[in-house]
This record gives structure tokens, sequence and C-alpha cells, in this order.
């Protein structure tokens, strides 16, 4: 499948911004809601989640519960919001685009 | 688990990351690994292919590196601090804190109790302080203030005055001497002394009746001669300041507002300059507002205006009456100050001017000392000699700042206990990082960074505690007796770098401990996860417990030590409650009343004073009606010489005198022990004797004044008429009978007003006859030894009215206002409170410290008890496997009591005996303060220590009870 450019950090960042999830909540996130047509595994996953957080989009950080192992919960930085807000007003714009090449074809 | 952590790692090494991070992303991935593992399992994969599959998506054609990599590299510095190797000790202090603010989030309650602790602490520091560098530190806003000295004289002898008066710029001296010179004197000092630049001399300040703008109001003003302002140097905002031309008698009347009173009573209104107002009877041309810079002379001394020396014989002229106060060298009430020259010393200025004293002190016409009265004159820095009234307040300040220097010392033993015990859970932390290379130095620095971030967030809220401090205790030192206490008191540079310094310095006070604490580890065990929960590690806990435990002894000794200062304050206020006035204080209602002001003569103001009586007498719930003019216990007094006749001449007895109105005694229930009452007749002569001598004054008054005029011998007939006019009637008290009576029969006794100046013989004039004596009362203060008193029927001046009611006095107030303005449209009613109220008002500072002193000692038992607390609580959770184990072995909860009550016990008993020790040393620093009382006070001691112990056994017990709790089954499975 191809990939616009950018659209997995949109993923991510979405997944996020309701709550803080940890990395393999988020990769089962992106199978299950892309009925197993995105994958992410823990090799590619995780190179783009600190490349986010090195950006400042997201912020990492240990949580223990108990009964549970600690994990590394991810949430959305104030910038992070920002950048979500700006690459899903881009996305929906191409996917307009898109929809009025399409469409117009086959009409 | 699978061990999925060599997998990754292997795959990470070629990116050469840190350790710690390694150690990071190595966490994260297993964890993703596992829940992928277990994720496959459900699925029904077995063990190995799913292994495989998680070991082929981490392997991924090497995704992992290549994907970090340009990510990974020189990103993430290792916020925990470990061993970076920088030269610079203060690099990465930012990460230090940062990590520091997280590690205080995280123990929220711990925060929370030591930054309140230290808020306290510092906070009390913060508002103690400012009053010290207000009133005691500060340096006099003038213009080189180092340059300026204050007169002062002493001598062996009182000397003998036409009138001597004080208006508190200077500290009462040990014996006989003040600051008080006359304004001949002073023009002969200014006149001969070549040593100074300028000699200046004021006196005040003097409640004056202000009118003319607006309302009429109650001023101070303080007189100055017309050098004041350039001796001191201070410039006028707008107008002009006072100058030598002001001082001639024919100079128009001027005077110069202060800036603060310019700017709350004309608005800071430039056009108040060239108004006039009336000063008491006096118009006066306002021709400046002084630099707003001169807030004050001496400190606790608010001033509304200045006026030259020349009004002083108009305004407020008849407090005075006609005593020359400008020529007259026997009247000594203004205060010297003189400026340095450039390059003279105070030693050299000091012998020039000490020489000119004794010359005219000598040798004056007329001289007031014989050589072996040994007059002498010192001059002292301004700041030094005009101490005022914070000469009194200065001891009081002092024994605060030192209770509240314990406070900040017990807040820091206490924290220092709470970070030692957290600090014994944080060992494996330290561990890691000294196993990971950090340095010994890098540790104690993330330590006391935590620490000093403690300590500022609570010195900020401390300052905060302080600012709210300053203002409840300015409140209370507002309600002292007399003048309204000047709050000058306001953060300055060396409050705000005081607060800064103590902040800092909590800071490594109570980190220091655990910071070298923690960086001194032994490694082995603390990696160990339970390590410090293991029977075996014993010496090494035993070392921490020894600190912990000298902490809580500390806390202990200290609290002991504030307890011990504040009961002895509240046992001397205790005291002196119980002291016998002589008089019954209770349900008396007290207000004064100055008809010269509304302008009344002094037959009116008899005629007043008898109506007012009666108006009173008559509403319901009122006992009895009577006046004097001052009220006792009010702090004010008067006193004079008498000569009894019999006596040997030139022995005068010095006295108390209060002038009091009809039924005095009874009201104010004296008993009268021999002869009898004041009688309306007796009141009556007396009117007629003060009539008859005033009437003597104001002639020779006019005569002095108009010497070439033609003077008819009225003045002698005049005299004649004083002489023979009968003398006044007078009741003395059983202190005066004792001291002065001994074995005479009082009734009868005739006596006469020592005489003026040089006067050989004792003043001509009618003189005194006493027709009874009256029990003691105290007269001015409770702490002064009963004095000898003679009461005098008051037939003019201000009066002081005593109503004594059935029950409390307050509902009478409407009535007596309404009654009073009644009487006369302009009669202000001044100082309206109760007989008790006033008591309390002259004990004001005895008050201030035992509450101040019982409020820090309460905190100090608290913050002690915290501390044991504390200590005693991580004591039982640090052993519950041991007493679970002692159980187990059959010990009875009464012996796990015994066990953990035993071991608080022993360290409150043995900081009690410290305490008590050093309380012994330093309670004679506040031994002038006591009253009725030792200093090493026997009761007080023991009733501290009882308390102390009592409360300490109580914080022992909670955390004893949870160890009597612990069931052997769960302590031994706590783990």
């Amino acid at each position: 499948m191809e990939w616009k450019k950018g659209s997995a950090e949109l993923l991510i960042l979405s997944l996020v911004e309701a709550r803080p999830r940890h990395g393999y909540e988020i990769s089962k996130l992106i199978e299950q809601r892309s009925g197993g047509t995105v994958r992410f595994h823990v090799a590619s996953l995780y190179p783009l989640l600190y490349r986010l957080e090195r950006r400042g989009w997201l912020h990492g950080r240990w949580v223990e519960k108990s009964g549970q192992r600690r994990r590394r919960y991810y949430r959305l930085t104030r910038q992070g919001r920002r950048v979500l807000a700006s690459q899903l007003r881009g996305w929906r714009e191409f996917v307009a685009g898109i929809n009025r090449i399409t469409e117009a074809e086959n009409v | 688990m699978y061990e999925w952590k060599p997998e990754i790692l292997r795959r990470l090494a070629s990116l050469k990351l840190s350790a710690a991070r390694e150690a990071e992303i190595a966490d994260e991935l297993a964890q993703h690994l596992e829940d992928r593992y277990h994720e496959l399992l459900a699925t029904g994969q077995s063990e190995a292919a799913a292994f495989r599959i998680c070991i082929d998506e981490l392997k991924g054609e090497d995704l992992l590196a290549r994907g970090l990599r340009p990510i990974e590299r020189d990103w993430y510095q290792e916020p925990i601090a470990v061993g970076n190797d920088s030269n610079n000790f203060f690099s990465g202090i930012f990460q230090d804190l940062r990590y520091a603010l997280r590690m205080l989030q995280k123990s929220p309650g711990f925060t929370a109790v030591a930054v309140l602790t230290l808020a306290l602490g510092i906070g009390a520091n913060t508002a103690a302080f400012s009053f010290i560098d207000a009133l005691l530190l500060r340096s006099i806003p003038v213009k080189d203030p180092r340059q300026l000295v204050v007169f002062n004289w002493s001598a062996h002898r009182e000397p003998d005055l036409h009138g001597h008066s004080d208006y508190g710029d200077c500290a009462d001296q040990a014996g006989i001497g003040d600051c008080s010179f006359s304004i001949p004197f002073f023009k002969t000092v200014r006149a001969q002394s070549n040593s100074f630049s300028g000699v200046a001399a004021f006196a005040g300040p003097i409640d004056v009746d202000l009118s003319g703008n607006g309302a009429a109001s109650m001023v101070r003003g303080l007189y100055v001669s017309g050098d004041f302002f350039s001796t001191l140097g201070i410039n006028a905002l707008i107008g002009r300041p006072l100058a030598l031309s002001d001082d001639s008698p024919a100079a128009p009347p001027v005077i110069v507002l202060s800036y603060a009173y310019w700017v709350r009573a004309f608005g800071a209104a430039p056009s108040a300059v060239g108004r006039t107002v009336r000063l008491d009877s006096t118009t006066a041309t306002i021709v400046g507002v002084a630099d707003p810079n001169f807030t004050h002379l001496t400190p606790g001394k608010l001033l509304d205006f200045f006026t030259p020396f020349s009004l002083a014989d108009t305004v407020r002229g008849e407090w005075w009456r006609n005593q020359d106060r400008l020529s007259d060298p026997a009247n000594w009430w203004v205060v010297m100050l003189g400026r340095l020259k450039p390059g003279v010393s105070i030693g050299q200025a000091q012998a020039a001017a000490a020489a000119i004293f004794r010359n005219e002190m000598l040798h004056g016409a007329p001289s007031f000392f014989k050589s072996e009265d040994a007059p002498a004159l010192t001059l002292l820095p301004a700041k030094a000699g005009l101490n005022g009234e914070t000469s009194q307040i200065a001891p009081a300040l002092y024994v605060t700042m030192i209770i509240v220097a314990f406070i900040l010392l017990i807040a820091c033993a206490n924290v220092a206990g709470l970070t030692l015990a957290r600090s014994a859970a944080r060992q494996k932390e330290m561990a890691v990082r000294l196993a990971l290379g950090a340095g010994r130095a890098r540790i104690v620095r993330q330590l006391l960074t935590e620490s000093v971030l403690l300590s500022l967030v609570g010195g900020a809220l401390g300052v905060l505690l302080a600012v709210w401090g300053v203002g409840t205790i300015s409140k209370l030192l507002s309600n002292s007796p007399g003048a309204p206490f000047l709050t000058i008191v306001a953060p300055d540079w060396r409050v705000l770098a005081f607060t800064i310094a103590i902040t800092f310095a909590t800071g490594v006070l109570f980190g220091l401990a655990p910071a070298l604490r923690g960086s001194r580890l032994d490694l082995t065990p603390s990696l160990k996860e339970s390590a410090c929960s293991l029977p075996g590690t014993a010496a090494h806990t035993g070392r921490r417990f020894r600190l912990g435990d000298a902490l809580v002894v500390a806390q202990v000794a200290l609290s002991i030590v504030v307890l011990i200062g504040a009961g002895l304050l509240v046992r001397t206020l205790q005291n002196l409650h119980s002291i016998n006035p002589g008089f019954d204080p209770q349900n008396i209602l007290l207000f004064g009343i100055d008809p010269h002001l509304a302008g009344y003569t002094d037959q009116q103001t008899q005629q007043l004073y008898g109506h007012l009586q009666q108006r009173f007498a008559s509403l319901p719930g009122v006992e009895s009606v009577s006046y004097s003019e001052d009220a006792l216990l009010d702090g004010g007094w008067s006193a004079g010489s008498v000569h009894i006749d019999g006596a040997p001449p030139k022995q005068y007895a010095n006295t108390g005198k209060l002038p009091v109105g009809l039924n005095f005694f009874s009201t104010m229930r004296i008993p009268m022990l021999a002869g009898r009452n004041f009688t309306s007749a007796d009141f009556a002569a007396a009117a007629a004797t003060n009539a008859a001598e005033k009437a003597r004054d104001t002639a020779a008054e006019k005569t002095k004044a108009a010497p070439s005029a033609s003077t008819p011998a009225s003045p002698t007939a005049l005299d004649e008429a004083y002489y023979h006019s009968a003398p006044v009637p007078l009741i003395v008290n059983e202190a005066f009978e004792r001291t002065f009576l001994a074995k005479q029969n009082p009734i009868g006794l005739h006596m006469s007003d020592a005489p003026r100046g040089d006067a050989e013989v004792p003043n001509p004039g009618p003189g005194y006859t006493i027709i009874g004596v009256v029990g003691d009362t105290k007269y001015a203060q409770l702490r002064r030894k009963t004095a000898p008193i003679i009461f005098l029927p008051l037939v003019s001046n201000e009066a002081h009215f005593e109503l004594r009611a059935a029950a409390s006095p307050i509902a009478l107030v409407k009535n007596v206002r309404e009654i009073v303005s009644q009487a006369g449209d302009n009669l202000p009613l001044t100082d309206v409170r109760t007989q008790t109220e006033q008591i309390d008002q002259i004990l004001f500072q005895e008050r201030l410290m035992a509450r101040l002193s019982s409020f820090f000692g309460a905190l100090a038992l608290v913050l002690a008890c915290i501390g044991l607390y504390g200590l005693l609580s991580y004591e039982v959770a640090r052993r519950t496997r041991e007493l679970g184990i002692r159980m187990a072995l059959g010990a009875q909860r009464r012996d796990l009591l015994r066990l953990i009550v035993g071991q608080g016990t022993l360290l409150v008993l043995i900081g009690a005996a410290i305490g008590i020790a050093a309380g012994l040393g330093v309670t004679r620093f506040i031994s002038s303060m006591l009253y009725g009382l030792d200093a090493n006070d026997p009761v007080t001691f023991a009733s501290v220590a009882i308390l102390l112990t009592l409360v300490a056994l109580a914080a022992c017990y909670i955390p004893a009870r949870r160890a009597m709790r612990a069931d052997p089954m769960v302590a031994l499975h706590y783990e």
C-alpha cells in the first residue's frame, strides 16, 4: 500500500489525542482500525515514536500501575496538538481533492 | 517472560547509545515484544513460533537501527544525574532542577509538609527581621547620617529646673541625664562651638488642633530651630524649608508639612503651599512640603508638620502656661543635633562641646550643678542616640528574632529528618547512579538541588506568610499606649537579601546531612530489592538512625527552650494581671475631655465637669462618677517636689501628683484610711487659690513683656492675694505617709512647693494642707513599685472621666456621647475605653511577647512532634518484619508498644534534658522582661518538660499502635 508522506505520523498523533497510550496499544489500534491493512511492528513503530517525541509533539512517560509492569505512555503535547490539527486539515484537503478528481471521472 | 533484552540490545549496539538510553529503549521494546508474544500465544501459536515471529518483527531488515540512528544521535541527555564528567560543576543544573521538580511531584505529601514547615520557619524569620531592619538597622533618612550627632548630658544629681520635658527621642539612661537641653544652651553651643558645620534643635511631637482644612483634627507637630532643615540636609519638595529667619519672634507664623501628611490631608495638592491653617488659635501659613524621603527622625515617631520655635509661645501655650520656654535656661525641653565638620572626629567635637556644657552648668547664671555633681556631656551618633521608643521594643524584637531562629532550626531538623527517611527509600536510586559512574559530588549536587528547591518554594510561601505576619504585628504594635506606632516596616533590599540568604542556608542545612549520607552508600546491599528490611544490614541502617535520632533530640531540645521562654513570658503576664492595683478596675468606663481645646476657661471647665458628673450619675446603670487629670494606669503621670513643714531646709519630698474630681476615691473604690474625703468646699478653695495664682502669673508676664510701661501696683496686690489665699487641701496615699511622714500625724500637716531654680527658700504661696490618707494604688505602670502620691482637687486642665457601672459599661458609651455633645458642640471625646482595656493596653508589650512566644512555642512543639512521629512511623514501617517475627515468637502487643514508645521516650527525655540545660543558660537574657518570677523558675521548667513529654508520648503512641496491630502473617509477607 502506498503512503502519503507523513500519514503514519498523523495516525499516531490522532491515536493519542484523546488519551495517553503505550506503544503496543498504539500498534494494536492501528492494526484493528485499519482492518489489518496497516501494521506497525516494533522495529518501525518505535523509531517513529521517538522521532515524534524528539520533535516535541509527543511526551513519553513511564507509568506504573498496580499489578502491571511499567509501560511508557505517550501523550500529545501542545505543539503536537497544533501539528495534528494542521495535518488533519491537509489530509482532508488532499482527500477532498482526490475525491473531486475521481468523482468527476466516474460521473 | 522471555529474555527479550539481549536480543534488543544486540540490535542497538551499532548505535553506541548511552547506557541509560539503551536500557530505557530495551525496557520499552521488551515490554512491547512480551505483549505481542502473549497475543500470538492467544491466537493459537506455539511458544516457539510466537517467539520466532516476535524476533522477526524486531529484526525487520535492520529497520530498528536504521530508524533510530538519525534520531538517537546526540539526543537524549540522561535526565537522571549519572556520572557526567563535565568539568563545569554547574553544567546541567537545569536538568537537576527538572529532575528535582519531578521527584517532589512524586511525593506530594512529603513535599507539602516540608514546604509548609519551611514556609513557617522562613516566614517567621522574615517577618521578625523586617521589624528589626525597619526599627533598628535602617539609617535616618537625612543627608550623610553618619556625620550627625545627638547631645546627651548626665550628672550625679537632678538639676533644679522650671521645666523638664522628654519626648521619648532618647532611651532612658541608667543614671540621671537625658537629651533635653534649654534653648539658651542650644544657642550658646551654636555660637561657641566650631566643631560643627551646623547645630539644630527640635522638640515634640506636640498634639495640636489643626483647622482650616476641612474638619478640625489632631495633628502632631515638631518644633524645630530655623537651621533644622539645613543642618539635616533636607530640602523641600515644593515651597521652601524653614530658615533661620523664621526663628525670629517677629517672623510671621509658618509651618512646613511632612510629605505623608500633605498627601493624607491635602491630597498632594501643590496649592496647599501658601494656604493658611489654624493651629489651636494661631493662624500659620504653609510654606513648603518636606522631602518625601524624610519620613522620620526618631523611629516610631510620626510627624505631620514642622514649625519654628517662635510659635511655641502661642501654640499650646496653655499647657506650659506662661513658663518661658524660649529664653529660660532652666527650661530643658529640646533635643540638639550637630553635624560634624569634615575632618572633625566625634571625640574632638565632644571634648569641645563638653567644655562649653561644664562651663555653663557650673558657672553660668543660673548654675545648675556643683563640680561634685560631675555634669558631663556626650555626643552619640544620631542613629544610636535617637532610638526613642525602639529602645523599649528592641529587647522584645531581639527575643522574637532568637525564638524564630530556633523555629527555623527546628524546621530544618524536621525536614532533614523527613528527607532522611525518604532518602532511605531512594537508596536504590542512589546506588544505581553510583554504579553507573556518578561521582559523589554529582549526587550531592542533585540532592542539594532538591532541598534548595524545596526551601525556595518554602521561602516564597514564607514571604507571603511574612507579609501577613508583618501586617498583624504592626496592628498589634499600633495598639501601644501613647503614639500610634509608626509602621515604617516595609521590605527593602536588606530584608530581601536576608530572606534569600536564609532560604538558601536552610536548603543547604537540611539537605546536606541526607545528601552526604545518600552519596556514601554501600552499593551491594542497596542494589538488592529489599535490602533495607533485611536484619543483616543493621550496621548500615544503624548509622542512619543515629543521625535521625540526633535530629529528633535536637528538635525536642530546641522546642523545650522556646517553650520555656514562652512559659516565663506567659507567667509574667499572669503575674502582672494578678497585681492588686489598689482600686477596683472592673466595670469602669474611661474617656477623656479637654475643654481648653474648645476654649473653656477654668471656671467654665469646673462648671462643665460638675454638670457632666451629675448627668452621667443619673444614667441608669451608673453607680458613681468621678474624673482625674490622668486615668490610673494609662502610662501617663506627673510628679513634683514638695517641702513638708518641719523637715530640714532643702529636703524635698519627690512625689507623684494626681488632680482628681469629687468622689474619686469612692468611685475607684480606694479605701479612705484617715482624715476625710474632698468636699465641694475643698474644690471651691482650690479653685480660688488657682485663680489667684493665675492672675498673678498673667500680670507678671505682662510686666515682663512690657517692662518700660508704667506698671501700677496691682502685681504686688495680686501677689498678696495669692500668698494669702487658702492652702490647697490634699490627700496623700499610704506610701507618702510611710516614706515622708514617719511617726507624724499627717492630718493637718502643711507643705509647700519646692523652690524653683536657685532660690533658697520654699516658694512663698499658700501651699497645701493634708486632709486625709487613702490606700496605695498603682499610678502610671503596674510594674512600678507603689510610690508616694498626693491627690489634689482638679480645678482646671483636661480630665479623664471614670464611670463605675453595675455591669459592663460599654453600653453606656452612646449615652455618654449624647450628654457630652449636648453640653458643648466642640468637645471631642477621646480615648474611650474601659479600665480593664486600659490595663491591657499598658501591658501591651508583655501581652505581645506572651502571645508571640506562645504561638511559636506551640509551633515548635507541633514541629517536634511531627518529627518524632515521622521518625517512629518510619521505624515501625521499616521493622514490620522484625515486629512480626517477635510476635510470632510470642511477644505480647504490650511488649511491642513498650519497644516503640520506649525508643521515642528515650529520645524525648534526652532532648528535654539538653533543652532544660540550655534553658538554664539562656533564659537570663529575658530576665529583664519578667515580673514576679525568676528566669530559672522551676515551676515553668518542670511544667514545660512535663507538657512536652506528654505530647511527645502521644505522638509516639500512634505509630506504636500500628506496630501493635501487626499481624505476624501479614508482617512476614510484607516484603
